[in-house]
């Protein structure tokens, strides 16, 4: 049902309405609309708190105190969200687009009215024009149907965002509009029957017709959402280009119009196959530059996949509500099912995890509303891993509590799950965005270790001198203490273990990082095993940080509740703190807790045998 | 005089019926009468049964030639060879050996010589023919009965050939059963030598049985091309590799009348080979290179290789980096750290660059007309051949591959038939010594 797709949010459109108190909206719209648009071109990241984390520091200015929305947008939340809920709670029968695989005609123009075809475009171009942290907000209720929250995304976060945030002005003058209203449905072709994250695999050609006007596109698309139905597509093709007077193969992005082409949608919903035979796309619907399209589909799929958490644990949330009404009710052995431990467990597990995906999300979503256009791809990547993964798991959980019900088409717990299952695996998947995020920061890391390096040859004794120091301080089993408790804390006090354990993970993290980069050096891209690793240890670090964070502010505030947020904060990270730990013992050199070596040979040689390799247990010798 | 004890023995094949029942009358006879000084005398040493002790009133006249030595028991499988070599006329010499006398005398002999003639017979690699052959000796005769007996070597020469009987089962690789452990406790006892022999095989066959992960069936498959794709997959190793008939063996006849036998072509390439074809430098040579010996059990093939010399280092060219290949993360770590020392794991291995190989196959003629087919055919799949020279560089070894049999049918209608003759004497001449071997051998000890 949820079809294969990178859905991905937009990258911001207005300032974080939260710190900066504004007089009138216009005005600022207008101003973030022209910084936005210079810093498109500029990838700066001019914030830089999970990179930290690899050199062992918490930057604690960037996640504390967890963003704010302004009244204001307050209220505007509560006067969107109202609809939105009751739409999707008494016109949209999910068990029926199921069955059907098909989104009925009128469920979509509600959905057009409500203006969730457009919630990121700016209002001059007939868009809602809010926030990422608003766009969060909504993913948590359209997620409850499936289908819709894929069409939805694939139309704004992928198939108009190249448009949004590479295309010019003109561009933007003819195709926003229509996109905003719903008129038209837009889509993002760029995964191929061949090519995934390969993009020396795509084949889609465009070549200059002969009167250098138009570009003809040919070759076949694959899984494109709203394939079916879009009519205005965003599509990928190798361009010949001439870079320094050798011609070179290089990925255009393009602007194709359906009515303009023959495209057969094969199957019947969402995922289809787009082919291009000889399809004439006019020069001027090229986005960005002729031979840019790499770097504009990078952008598009790195921008935004934090919604994923939001959305997830809009799930895990009305899973909750429908779990506990029958574990209250439901009896045996005269007691209801909600006494037994082990069903205890799925709730505990089910709230934390939607506690935790909610938080980061919001964390994450505060941070890209900031001003100045922070990049956020390796948070947002974070968030996509966590919470799908534990969408998965807690749906999954959720329908176990029901049993054999669950399990029957009865109930929407099998549609969760299935739908669920698709998570990890688009928008990149996970593994994909494990590597992504290792990567990122062990590059970061890395530089800033040989800068010191070099700093040190140069016979800089200072610098040589605080590293020894700093070594000598972590044999002698002094405590990390990183600032974010005691004076000038930035955490609660009734959190303060859970602060210190954060801490301490941190600093052993940074330490991992460093062996480990002088251990491997630049062959760390080949080990996977140990990259993956990496990348957990620090998704749980900014997980613990967005509880940490986002429980504090309550406490401070007075939230209703609060106490219960300090509860699930303080076992989330006790959980994640020992989980850390182990792993980065596996981590150290010569572990025994490592079994990768093992793992690698399983794997080798049931790849020989390309089938199990064992015999069977029935079978003799004599 | 061999002639005459031919006749009488096969006189006394016939006989057989009539004398064994008579023999049986007089066991029961006897056991009736002494059975207790029969045991006795069968304790009474290894050294007796050479010496021929059996009186003579109770055995007829044609046994009594026959137990006179080991070579009556040759003769009486020799005469049954005569007829016709087989599993069921095996049984049949060991039948009558049995009916023959109830005390089994000489049946050491008797086993021993059984043990020779089983390849003869085909029944090398039969279990229950072994199990028939340790039938043969009496049971509970030699179990030790006491500490003393068991101490030392009791009937050495009965132990000695049950080990025998063992051993060559080992090496045609018969692994004994349930059956085998019964006869062998009812005649040597738990813990005599031929039980120590069962137990070891029992020990280590079943841990050897799988050890090759390159098992060669037990019947290699009769027809030349099954054969030959038989031992390509093999020597390949590789799931993806395509094994491509290029020409089935036929036999035609020209309108002159001429026949004409077409060698069979069966070629085998994998994609990956045809990656690495599309990519190698058209001006530099391909090599078919030839024949190379693959044996598979007693079988000896033949295969052709299309090789290339390896690239000399100035042409490798590296594949750029590029940084735009990846969507998703960076393909490389642009930093200036190596691997550490200590966590280098790769083996300093001296690297020979071999040249790569692109091809392989397996003809029934060994000619560079009919390799000239194989490449012709590889063409389809690799067009870079029309335009790279390809060199053979054949050695003049064996020609013809597929054993006599094949070669029989063949007539090459080239202009050396002679060579061909020539060719083929060495490949017939080890099977013919081979079946000649044993003949002699007896032919000696006749």
């Amino acid at each position: 049902m949820m079809n294969v797709n990178r859905y991905v949010l937009s990258r911001s459109l207005h300032f974080g309405q939260r710190l900066v108190s504004r007089s009138t909206r216009r005005a600022a719209t207008d101003a973030e609309r022209l910084q936005q648009r210079r810093s498109i071109r500029t990838q700066s990241r001019n914030l830089a708190y999970a990179k930290d984390l690899f050199l062992g520091q918490v930057n604690k200015a960037e996640v504390f105190p967890y963003p704010e929305i302004g009244n204001e947008e307050v209220e505007e939340i509560n006067q969107l969200v109202a609809p939105v809920e009751k739409f999707f709670s008494e016109e949209v029968d999910s068990a029926k687009i199921d069955r059907e695989a098909k989104i009925p005609e009128e469920t979509l123009n509600g959905l057009k009215e409500l203006g969730l075809f457009g919630i990121m475009v700016p209002e001059e171009y007939g868009g809602l024009g809010l926030s990422n942290t608003v766009y969060a907000r909504l993913a948590e209720i359209t997620s409850l149907d499936g289908s819709i929250a894929v069409t939805l995304a694939a139309h704004q976060a992928i198939g108009l965002k190249g448009i949004l945030i590479a295309g010019n002005e003109a561009q933007k003058q003819k195709y926003l509009p229509k996109l905003a209203s719903g008129e038209h449905i837009a889509a993002f072709c760029l995964t191929e029957p061949g090519s995934g994250s390969d993009a020396a695999s795509i084949t889609t050609r465009a070549t200059l017709s002969e009167d250098g006007k138009h570009y003809l596109i040919n070759g076949s698309k694959f899984w494109i959402s709203n394939g079916d139905m879009a009519d205005v597509m965003t599509v990928f093709a190798r361009t010949e280009v001439v870079v320094d007077g050798v011609k070179k193969d290089k990925i255009s992005a393009f602007i194709v119009e359906r009515d303009k082409l023959g495209i057969r949608g094969r199957l019947a919903f969402s995922a289809c196959e787009v082919s291009f035979d000889n399809v004439p796309v006019p020069v001027e619907n090229v986005i960005g530059e002729v031979g840019g399209g790499f770097k504009v589909a990078m952008n598009i799929l790195n921008s935004g996949r934090f919604s994923m958490g939001s959305s997830s644990a809009g799930m895990i949330k009305k899973l909750i509500e429908l779990t506990s009404e029958y574990a209250a009710t439901r009896k045996q052995f005269n007691k209801s099912l909600g006494e037994f431990g082990m069903i205890q467990e799925k709730f505990a597990l089910m709230s934390i995890n939607a506690f935790v995906m909610e938080s980061m999300a919001y964390l994450t979503a505060g941070m890209m509303d900031r001003p100045g256009l922070p990049d956020c791809s390796l948070e947002a990547a974070m968030v996509k891993v966590f919470s799908s993964e534990g969408g998965w798991i807690c749906t999954s959980e959720a329908l176990q509590i029901l049993g054999g019900l669950g399990y029957t088409k009865n109930y929407p717990y099998e549609r969760y799950v299935r739908d669920c299952r698709i998570l990890p695996i688009f928008e990149g998947t996970n593994e994909i965005l494990r590597m992504y995020i290792a990567l990122t920061g062990m590059q970061y890391a890395g530089k800033v270790l040989t800068g010191k390096i070099k700093e040190m040859k140069k016979g800089n004794i200072g610098l040589a001198l605080g590293m020894v120091g700093k070594k000598l301080r972590a044999s002698f089993g002094s405590s990390a203490d990183l600032g974010l408790t005691g004076k000038d804390g930035v955490v609660h006090p009734s959190l303060a273990q859970s602060a210190k354990k954060f801490e301490q993970n941190v600093d052993l993290f940074g330490s991992t990082v460093e062996s480990l980069l002088y251990r491997y050096g630049k062959t760390l891209v080949d080990e996977q095993l140990i990259l993956k690793r990496v990348a957990d240890v620090l998704i749980n670090l900014y997980a613990m940080t967005a509880v940490l964070s986002r429980s504090s502010r309550s406490i401070s505030i007075g939230l209703r509740n609060h106490d219960h947020e300090v509860l699930l904060t303080n076992t989330f990270c006790s959980d994640a703190f020992f989980k850390n730990n182990y792993w980065m013992t596996q981590l150290q050199k010569h572990s025994p807790e490592n079994n990768d070596a093992n793992i690698k040979k399983i794997a080798r040689e049931v790849l020989e045998n390309r089938a199990y390799v064992c015999s069977h247990p029935l079978e003799r010798t004599f | 005089m061999k002639s005459a004890r031919c006749l009488l023995q096969l006189q006394c094949l016939t006989l057989v019926g009539q004398s064994t029942r008579s023999a049986a009358q007089y066991g029961a006879l006897l056991r009736a009468a002494s059975s207790r000084r029969v045991f006795r005398h069968f304790h009474s040493g290894p050294a007796r049964p050479k010496e021929q002790p059996i009186p003579a009133e109770f055995v007829n006249g044609d046994d009594k030639k026959r137990d006179r030595s080991l070579v009556a028991h040759d003769d009486l499988f020799e005469r049954v060879a005569r007829e016709v070599k087989t599993k069921a006329t095996f049984n049949k010499v060991v039948d009558v050996f049995i009916k023959n006398d109830v005390r089994r005398r000489g049946h050491v002999e008797f086993i021993y010589a059984a043990l020779k003639k089983m390849p003869e017979f085909g029944v090398e690699r039969d279990l229950v023919v072994y199990n028939r052959l340790l039938d043969v000796f009496p049971k509970e005769v030699f179990v030790p009965r006491n500490f003393i007996q068991r101490m030392f070597n009791h009937y050495p020469r009965q132990q000695e050939c049950g080990v025998q009987l063992l051993e060559q089962m080992e090496n045609y690789g018969i692994m004994p059963n349930m059956e085998t452990k019964v006869l062998l406790v009812q005649i040597f006892g738990e813990k005599g030598h031929p039980m120590r022999k069962f137990q070891r095989i029992m020990y280590w066959f079943p841990k050897f049985k799988h050890v090759n992960p390159f098992p060669v069936p037990k019947h290699l498959p009769e027809d030349p091309v099954d054969l030959a794709r038989f031992s390509l997959t093999r020597i390949a190793n590789d799931r993806d590799a395509k094994v491509t008939v290029h020409q089935l063996p036929c036999t035609d006849v020209t309108e002159s009348g001429e026949q004409i036998t077409l060698p069979h072509v069966v070629g085998i390439q994998s994609p990956s080979q045809v990656e690495l074809l599309a990519k190698h430098n058209p001006n530099r040579p391909l090599f078919v290179e030839g024949p190379f010996p693959l044996w598979l059990r007693s079988k000896c093939v033949y295969y052709y290789v299309l090789r290339a010399d390896p690239t000399p280092p100035e042409e490798k060219v590296e594949e750029p980096f590029d940084p735009e290949r990846c969507l998703d993360y960076p393909l490389q770590l642009d930093l200036d750290l190596d691997r550490d020392l200590g966590d280098e794991e790769s083996f300093d291995v001296e690297d020979l660059d071999e040249g790569p190989v692109f091809a392989m196959c397996m003809t029934g003629l060994g000619e560079q007309a009919v390799l000239n087919q194989w490449i012709s055919g590889l063409q389809e799949d690799n067009p870079i051949l029309g335009q790279v020279p390809t060199l053979f560089r054949l050695d003049a070894g064996p020609r013809e591959l597929q054993g006599a049999t094949d070669t029989e049918s063949f007539h090459h209608h080239g202009p050396e038939p002679e060579y061909q003759k020539e060719e083929r004497q060495p490949q017939e001449e080890p099977e013919v010594t081979l079946e000649e071997e044993p003949r002699t051998s007896q032919r000696m000890k006749r």
